[in-house]
Order: C-alpha cells, then sequence, then structure tokens
C-alpha cells in the first residue's frame, strides 16, 4: 500500500516488510485483572540497576518506590499494586540471564500511596525533570534508557527541536499507535512538558504514513494549541529508529558514534510521553504499559495495560493463550525483538510487545556463505557494510570490524532480512559489538593503569 | 698469476670492507635491551618471516617487550621454545604440567534442552542469544568454539559436549578463554578426579535440567581425605591443590555420576566401560 | 639516452617486473606479505638498499670488473668472472655499515626501514639486479635508475599481493588449499595478469 507523507528526505537504505498491524490494530486497550503474584524484575533500565529498598516481608503500597536509583543513569521501581513483598528471587531476564527480582503479593485493594501531583504551567522546568526522574520513567520505545538523563543533556550542547517518536515501524506491534488514537492529548501533554523541561520551541511528532487516523487524532486534539507540528512519514523500516526519525524529520545528520543531542535533538517516544504526563498531572509513577499480545498463534491478539512484573505466560492468557504450533516467542518485535527461552520472564519498562510465530513463520535456514551480492549494503540505513563486517567477525578480526563502525550497528536487522544467503548478520553484529566492548574496556583499562604510573 | 691477482683483490675487499664495518660499530654503537642478543641467538636465524615480523631480530625485539608470544615461531623447537621462554622469565616455574578439562558432563543426551537453537554455531554467539539453548545456564553449549582455538586438536566434541583430551592438551589456555560459560579450567595433570559440573543452582533446579549435576550430597568429601574435596555452595569441586586419589568416584558411589577420574559419563559410555570398571580395571 | 631511461623505467616496474615475471625475490614476496603495513616497509627497505646496491656495484664494475676498466688494463688480465662474489661481498658489507649508521643517526628511519634490511641484503634480487646491469654493461647512471625502478616494481607486486593477501584472509579457502599454498596460486595468477604488459616494451 502506498500512502501520501509529509516528509521529502528519506533516510539511505530501508525495508518495507509486511506490517501485519491488522492482527491487533482494531483492539482497544484493555487493562487486565489484578494477579495472584507479580515478579518485578529490578533491573529494568539501561545504565546501573537501582538499589532495593523493600526486604521479604515489606508491605508496599501501590506506587511505593521499591527501589532508589543507584546513580546517574539509573531510575527508581515502583510497586505495581498494593501488597507484600513474599520474596526477593532470580528468575529468567529477557536477555536469557539470570536478573534479581522482587516477588510481591497483592492484597487486592490495590491501594494507591499517596501521589504528588504537579501544575507543570506553573512549575520550573527543574520541578518538572525531578518529578519525571522519580516516576522511574524510561525510553518505552524498547532500548529503556532513562528519561531524564535525556532530558538534562550537558551545557555544551543547545537543544533545539524536540521529537515525538510516533512511527512505530516495527511490525506488528500496536501499542503506540493504539495510544496515539485512543489517548492523543495525554501524547500531547507528555511532549510538551518534556519541550518545557527542556526549553526548546520546535516540537515535530512523526507518525508512519500508515497510520493516517493517528495523525488526525492528534492534530484535532489540539496539537497547535501546544505549538507541535504532526507529520506523516514515508512507511519504510526502520523509520522510527532515532536517527533515522531525525534525519527524516530535520534532514540533520548524526555523525558516527554520536548522539542526537550532537545534532540539537531529542527523540521521545509517544509511550514515554503519556507516561510523562501521567507522572507530571496525576503523579502516577511508571508501573504499567501499553503492551502489544500479538502473532498468528495468538488466539486472540490484542493490546493491553500491563503492569510490571507480569508473567508473559499470564499476559497470553489474558489473550486467549497460544494456538496450537507454537515456534518462537519474542519480546519485542518481529525485527529487533529477543526470542524468549522460559515464559516466567515478566513484562518490563521497555516491553512494548510479545510475539507468538509459527513453524513456518520462523527463519529454519543454515548459514550459508555470502556471496558478496552487495543487498546488505544497500539496505543498511546506518551506511555500513555488513557482509564485509559479518566475514570480520567469522574470522574473529574485531579489530577490522571496530574500524569499519560495527558498533554504529543498531541491529534493526534488514541487512538479515535481504539476505538471499540467509545470514545470521545481526547476531554476528551482537557477538562483534560484545567484542568490541569487551576490548575497548580493556584497553582503556590498559590506559588508566598507564596513567596511573606515569 | 691471474688467481693471485683475483685472491689478492677479495683479500683486500674483505679487509676493507671488515675494518670498515668495525669501525662503524664502534663510532655508531647503540644501547640495546642486552636480552633481544640473547634470544635472538637462540632463535633459529631462518629469517622466514613466518611469526608475521620482519625476521629473527625483529621477533626477539618484540618478545623482549613482551609484543609476541614464544609459540608463534613456527620453526624453533619445542626445546628451544622451553629456553627462550625460561630465559624471558615468561615461562609458569611450577614442574606440575597443567592441563584443561571442561567441568561439565551434560551432553545432549543427558541434559535437556530449553529451545531449539538455529543461528551460528558457536558458543559465544550462541550464548548472546536469550543466553543459549540449553535447559542448564552453565552448562557446555557444544558449539566447538573451544575446539576451534585449540592449536593441538585436543578437545573433541561428542554428543554435544566438550572433552579435553589431556595426553594432547598442552595447557596454552586459549580454550579457557574462549568459553562463554567459564567451563574450562587448567588444572595439575596429576588430579584425574572431577566433578563434572559447574552450575550453582540448587539440587532440585539442576536435576530437572540434567541427569548428571552434582547435586551437592557431599558423599565424596566424606569419602575423600581432608580437604580433598571442597564444597562451594550447591556445588563440590576438586581441591587441585590437594588431588584426591583416583579411586575416589568408586568409593564415593556419586548418585549421579557426575564425580568421574579423567573423562565424564557421557565419554566413559562411549569407550564401553560404565562408570567406575574403568578404575578398577586400571587397578 | 631520454628514451633508453623511459623504457629501462617502464621495462622495469612492469613488463619485467622482478617477481611477477623474472621470478626473482620470491622469499620476502611470501614471507614478509600478510600484511599490509609490513609489506610497505620491505618495499621501502628494498627500493633503498637496491638502488644503493646498483649504484655502487655498477662503480665497481666500471673500474675493476669490466674487461676495459682501469684494473684490467692496468693488470693485463679480465676480473669478470669475479663479478658474482664481489657484488654480494660489497652489496652486503655497504648495508651493514649503512644499518650501522641509520640505526644511530635516523632511528626513526631505522625503525621503519632498518629492521628489513639484513633481510634483503644477499636477496636474489638485489644481486639479480646487479649482474644484470653488468651482463648489458650499463653506465653507472642507467645502472642505478634500473636498480631503483626494479626496486618499485617490486614493490608494487609486494603491496598488491599482500592487500590480496589480507583480503584472502577472510575468504572460506578448502583446507587442502589453505595457508602459502593459496598464496602461491594467487601470486600465479598475479604474474599471468602482469603478463598483459609483455607487448609494452619491445
Amino acid at each position: 500500500m502506498n500512502f501520501a507523507h509529509d516528509n521529502h528526505i528519506y533516510f539511505y537504505g530501508g525495508i518495507h516488510p509486511d506490517d501485519s498491524k491488522a492482527l491487533s490494530a482494531s483492539e482497544a486497550i484493555k487493562d487486565a485483572p489484578l494477579l495472584d503474584k507479580y515478579t518485578v524484575i529490578v533491573g529494568q533500565n539501561i545504565g546501573a540497576p537501582p538499589k532495593l529498598l523493600v526486604k521479604k516481608g515489606d508491605t508496599v503500597k501501590k506506587g511505593q518506590k521499591i527501589a532508589e536509583p543507584a546513580g546517574f543513569v539509573s531510575v527508581p521501581l515502583h510497586s505495581p499494586t498494593s501488597g507484600t513483598v513474599s520474596a526477593l528471587t532470580d528468575i529468567v531476564g529477557v536477555f536469557g540471564t539470570m536478573a534479581s527480582a522482587v516477588e510481591i503479593t497483592p492484597d487486592g485493594k490495590d491501594e494507591f500511596c499517596e501521589l504528588q501531583k504537579l501544575d507543570w504551567e506553573t512549575a520550573t522546568p527543574e520541578q518538572v525533570l525531578a518529578k519525571i526522574a522519580d516516576a522511574g520513567l524510561v525510553g518505552m520505545g524498547g532500548a529503556a534508557f532513562p528519561t531524564a538523563v535525556k532530558l538534562s543533556p550537558p551545557k555544551t550542547k543547545k537543544i533545539d527541536v524536540l521529537i515525538i517518536n510516533g512511527a512505530e515501524c516495527e511490525p506488528y506491534l500496536t501499542a503506540d499507535y493504539r495510544l496515539m488514537i485512543e489517548t492523543p492529548e495525554r501524547v500531547l501533554r507528555g511532549a510538551a512538558i518534556f519541550a518545557k523541561v527542556l526549553g526548546v520551541k520546535t516540537i515535530m511528532v512523526g507518525v508512519e504514513a500508515n497510520k493516517p487516523d493517528a495523525v488526525e487524532k492528534l492534530r484535532n486534539a489540539g496539537a497547535d494549541k501546544f505549538g507541535i507540528e504532526v507529520k506523516s512519514l514515508r512507511v519504510r523500516y526502520p523509520q522510527g529508529a532515532e536517527k533515522q526519525l531525525i534525519y527524516a524529520l530535520t534532514g540533520r545528520k548524526v555523525p558516527a558514534g554520536g548522539l542526537p543531542m550532537d545534532v540539537g535533538c531529542v527523540v521521545q517516544n509517544v509511550g514515554t510521553c503519556a507516561a510523562a504526563a501521567d507522572a507530571v498531572c496525576e503523579g502516577k509513577p511508571l508501573i504499567e504499559r501499553v503492551t502489544t499480545v500479538t502473532g498468528s498463534k495468538v488466539a486472540r491478539p490484542g493490546n493491553w495495560r500491563l503492569r510490571l512484573g507480569t508473567p508473559i505466560s499470564k499476559a497470553l492468557e489474558l489473550c486467549g493463550g497460544c494456538k496450537d504450533g507454537v515456534a518462537k516467542i519474542v519480546s519485542g518485535g518481529p525485527m529487533m525483538g529477543l526470542a524468549q527461552i522460559s515464559l516466567d520472564t515478566t513484562i518490563m519498562k521497555s516491553s512494548s510487545g510479545i510475539l507468538v510465530l509459527g513453524r513456518d513463520e520462523v527463519a529454519q535456514y543454515a548459514n550459508q556463505p555470502c556471496i558478496r551480492c552487495g543487498k546488505c549494503v544497500d539496505t543498511c540505513p546506518m551506511e555500513l557494510m555488513p557482509g564485509p563486517l559479518s566475514l570480520y567477525v567469522e574470522n574473529e578480526r574485531f579489530d577490522l570490524a571496530e574500524k569499519e563502525h560495527a558498533m554504529d550497528c543498531m541491529e534493526c536487522g534488514s541487512c538479515a532480512f535481504v539476505c538471499p544467503s540467509r545470514r545470521p548478520l545481526v547476531q554476528h553484529f551482537k557477538r562483534a559489538k560484545a567484542e568490541i566492548g569487551a576490548m575497548r574496556k580493556a584497553r582503556a583499562a590498559g590506559a588508566a593503569a598507564k596513567g596511573g604510573k606515569g | 698469476m691471474m688467481i693471485l691477482y683475483s685472491i689478492l683483490i677479495l683479500a683486500g675487499l674483505g679487509l676493507v670492507l671488515g675494518l670498515m664495518i668495525a669501525w662503524t660499530a664502534k663510532m655508531f654503537a647503540v644501547e640495546q635491551d642486552p636480552r633481544v642478543e640473547k634470544v635472538l641467538s637462540m632463535l633459529p636465524g631462518a629469517n622466514c618471516g613466518g611469526c608475521g615480523f620482519a625476521g629473527c631480530a625483529d621477533f626477539a625485539k618484540a618478545l623482549a617487550e613482551g609484543r609476541a608470544e614464544v609459540g608463534g615461531c613456527p620453526v624453533s623447537s619445542k626445546e628451544a621454545k622451553g629456553m627462550i621462554a625460561s630465559f624471558l622469565g615468561l615461562a609458569v616455574s611450577d614442574s606440575v604440567r597443567k592441563v584443561a578439562v571442561v567441568l561439565c558432563g551434560g551432553s545432549s543426551s543427558l541434559a535437556r534442552k530449553a529451545a531449539e537453537y538455529n543461528g551460528i554455531s558457536d558458543c559465544r554467539s550462541a550464548n548472546l542469544v536469550a543466553g543459549g539453548a540449553k535447559g542448564c545456564r552453565y552448562g557446555c553449549l557444544g558449539l566447538a568454539s573451544c575446539a576451534r582455538v585449540c592449536p593441538v586438536n585436543a578437545i573433541e566434541i561428542l554428543d554435544g559436549l566438550a572433552i579435553v583430551h589431556p595426553e594432547l592438551c598442552i595447557g596454552c589456555g586459549k580454550c579457557v578463554k574462549a568459553c562463554p560459560r567459564n567451563l574450562i579450567k587448567l588444572v595439575p595433570e596429576n588430579a584425574h578426579v572431577h566433578v563434572f559440573c559447574s552450575s550453582r543452582d540448587k539440587g532440585a533446579d539442576k536435576k530437572k535440567v540434567c541427569d548428571v549435576p552434582c547435586i551437592g550430597c557431599r558423599k565424596c568429601v566424606k569419602a575423600a581425605g581432608e580437604n580433598e574435596m571442597l564444597v562451594e555452595g550447591f556445588l563440590v569441586r576438586t581441591n587441585y591443590e590437594k588431588p584426591p586419589a583416583n579411586d575416589l568416584p568408586v568409593r564415593a558411589g556419586c548418585p549421579t555420576n557426575c564425580l568421574q577420574s579423567g573423562f565424564p559419563l557421557a565419554y566413559l559410555k562411549k569407550q564401553g566401560g560404565m562408570p567406575g570398571e574403568k578404575e578398577e580395571k586400571v587397578a | 639516452m631520454g628514451k633508453d631511461l623511459l623504457l629501462i623505467t617502464v621495462g622495469a616496474i612492469l613488463v619485467n617486473n622482478f617477481v611477477l615475471s623474472k621470478i626473482l625475490g620470491i622469499c620476502p614476496l611470501l614471507g614478509v606479505s600478510k600484511k599490509l603495513d609490513t609489506a610497505l616497509g620491505m618495499s621501502g627497505a628494498v627500493i633503498f638498499v637496491l638502488t644503493l646496491a646498483t649504484l655502487v656495484t655498477s662503480l665497481f664494475f666500471k673500474f675493476a670488473l669490466s674487461p676495459d676498466s682501469a684494473l684490467a688494463k692496468a693488470t693485463g688480465f679480465n676480473f669478470d668472472f669475479l663479478q658474482t662474489i664481489v657484488f654480494i661481498v660489497v652489496i652486503a658489507g655497504l648495508v651493514q655499515i649503512v644499518e650501522i649508521i641509520m640505526q644511530k643517526k635516523a632511528p626513526k628511519i631505522y625503525s621503519a626501514l632498518g629492521i628489513y634490511l639484513p633481510l634483503i641484503t644477499t636477496n636474489c634480487a638485489v644481486l639479480g639486479a646487479a649482474v644484470i646491469n653488468a651482463k648489458e654493461g650499463r653506465g653507472v647512471i642507467e645502472s642505478t635508475i634500473f636498480g631503483f625502478c626494479s626496486a618499485v616494481g617490486f614493490a608494487l607486486a609486494l603491496v598488491l599481493f599482500s592487500s590480496i593477501r589480507e583480503k584472502l584472509e577472510l575468504a572460506r579457502v578448502p583446507k587442502a588449499f589453505q595457508g602459502t599454498s593459496i598464496a602461491l596460486i594467487t601470486a600465479g595468477i598475479l604474474a599471468m595478469a602482469f603478463m598483459g604488459f609483455a607487448g609494452l616494451v619491445k
């Protein structure tokens, strides 16, 4: 399908996969009933995991802080409901490694603790920022980077554009879409709050053109009143990737290895905006999020407002369970999501979707050699050379991979999508990034040791 | 007459050049790391460039500065390498040879898988995808990353389990670094009894995913001499400083056959001998 | 004269490339071509030594060894049978001296080139250039230019070859061909490519 769109600058490469959003796009967001147990993973954000404040047997209120930030790049964590802390355990996390978690048994009352509201229009930006930090907000598009850190760039970087990411370019996912058409005013208010904190005048919301109703709803909900421009964007994966979105909306190119703030931009997800609106105007900390539970093997795909700590298995039960022939369960979207090894893993602040795929939808190919067709080079939105890079990794030449900017790979999966040899390119780059990260750390440690001696 | 002239010409040339070299060497002498000379004299002097350096002199310099490994020279003999290593103080001073051992016994038929893995056939890559497909998150992934880095082909992958053949192992430690699960340890050659399990989970949890885990029952600790077996949480370990006698597995009667002498259960089964029998035959 | 020099230049670099058509200096071609960096260092050293060696040996040839040299006239004997052995002694001694001086006076150049010098003092390419010069009866200037250009040809082949080998390292080579065998095959193909220059100079 072709949609009319507003932008005239296109990022390099990209792909156009079947979006499969119809499965859940028409399903309104529903509230999940209270479960008999929530297992909240402690380390949900990028950066340092927060420090626990509760111990076994403590009673907690809904929204009560159960962990406090441990460092600058860290966020607090709040209880999803009222009840008692029944255990401090380890569960399999979203990456397949063990993660420490707090098990909370609800008392059924679901009582909020005392909530501190803030009138954001009269409050100072510092007060608003503190409120956002205190609510434990992180980027809800999937990266889980602490929002408050993103909103406090160093003084040397001047920010003049705030971009709200409503592209939702990942196939299958509809959580952001439902949020935009059901509560557009929350999204806009959140955007305005962010703009106030940053002190910027230009606010743009980018929505992929395959969601024309979302664009319309946002415009009708008073975008002009807040001075927000709503733009529909060419439908192309990964339109919602930070650097690609900035380029499409402003024509500014984030330098290799740089951050959006290097070109005066800050990007926030629509889900984060809505959460910020709740956090500031109603004082509600981040304890639940909209997650799309979908896929051909889910009985009734839908969009659910799930509390943190809801096990994936329970989320699937809400949707009538799985059909026969499930081959893969993914947390996130099909392109960038992570395959799950356990259904005990729980919903986190960054869980945008749960995707259940059947045998015929899952790649079952042997790893073939690269035929050097160059399709991946045409496709990579970061303008890297995935084919040669994967050869470097196969030969364990991580020094060469680093030279060819393997660290700039954002693991969008476009290269693997087009590869005729079906090479597991993204997995190669994950390995490369892990190894290069370790190499850099060792180098930094070596330099520090030398510096210390000298 | 012509012969005499020829001899005179060459002799004169040689003398003049020799004197010139001697003079310049004196005049332009540069102080060098004296070790480089020594190391150079121990190298074969083939100047083949096989080490990746520009000849033996450059390689010797790199060795002295710690930029190269003695093993980098493909020509020199094992003894010569040993001499160089000991000269530069690179060699481990203790006389007991160290060999690698994979402390996991969960082969494909003995340990269960939690998922199907269909990615790159490399442990370190697989470990990045949901932590690998194995039910036990401490167990051997069996994708041969260690076997590929082994310079002497001492590691065999048997039924999805890496097994080190100690008689071939040179104790270089490359596999130790390659294993993403840190299952491989360098142990003294004379220690034969190993607990082929590295899982720190509770015994019951281990039992769910593996037939041959160490459940921490401490039978072996009681059967062994003092401090020969060490308890670490839910796991028992051989004290490699003071290894127990080779017949400990037979005496202890390990309920899961996790404690073995030499090789894990999967390998012994393949050899036809049931656990315990092998040691008796030897004795 | 000018035309002759041009012929020598093109001929030595491309047509009669030392490595790829005369098969001289194969040892460094295989030994020092694993990395582009080392190949560049080696090339520099070869250019230096060959130019110097051809200059000095052609002087020796002119004044002592050729049939109409001063020495031959004075003694009445022809000493050109001593060519090879004298050339080797002179080149080896000379390079040794230059190396020692360089190490002291120009440590930067030494660290870039010096380590390669002992490797090539008695390389067949160096002796070959001197002997070819003597055979062709070239004068001192022509000989030196020939030496320099041959070395540039050598450098060209070495740099090309090492770049290919760096890429080759990433390729999936069948087990039987891994290592030196695939390097030799590559060198052969490269030599065939250089045969294309054969028509350039008659």
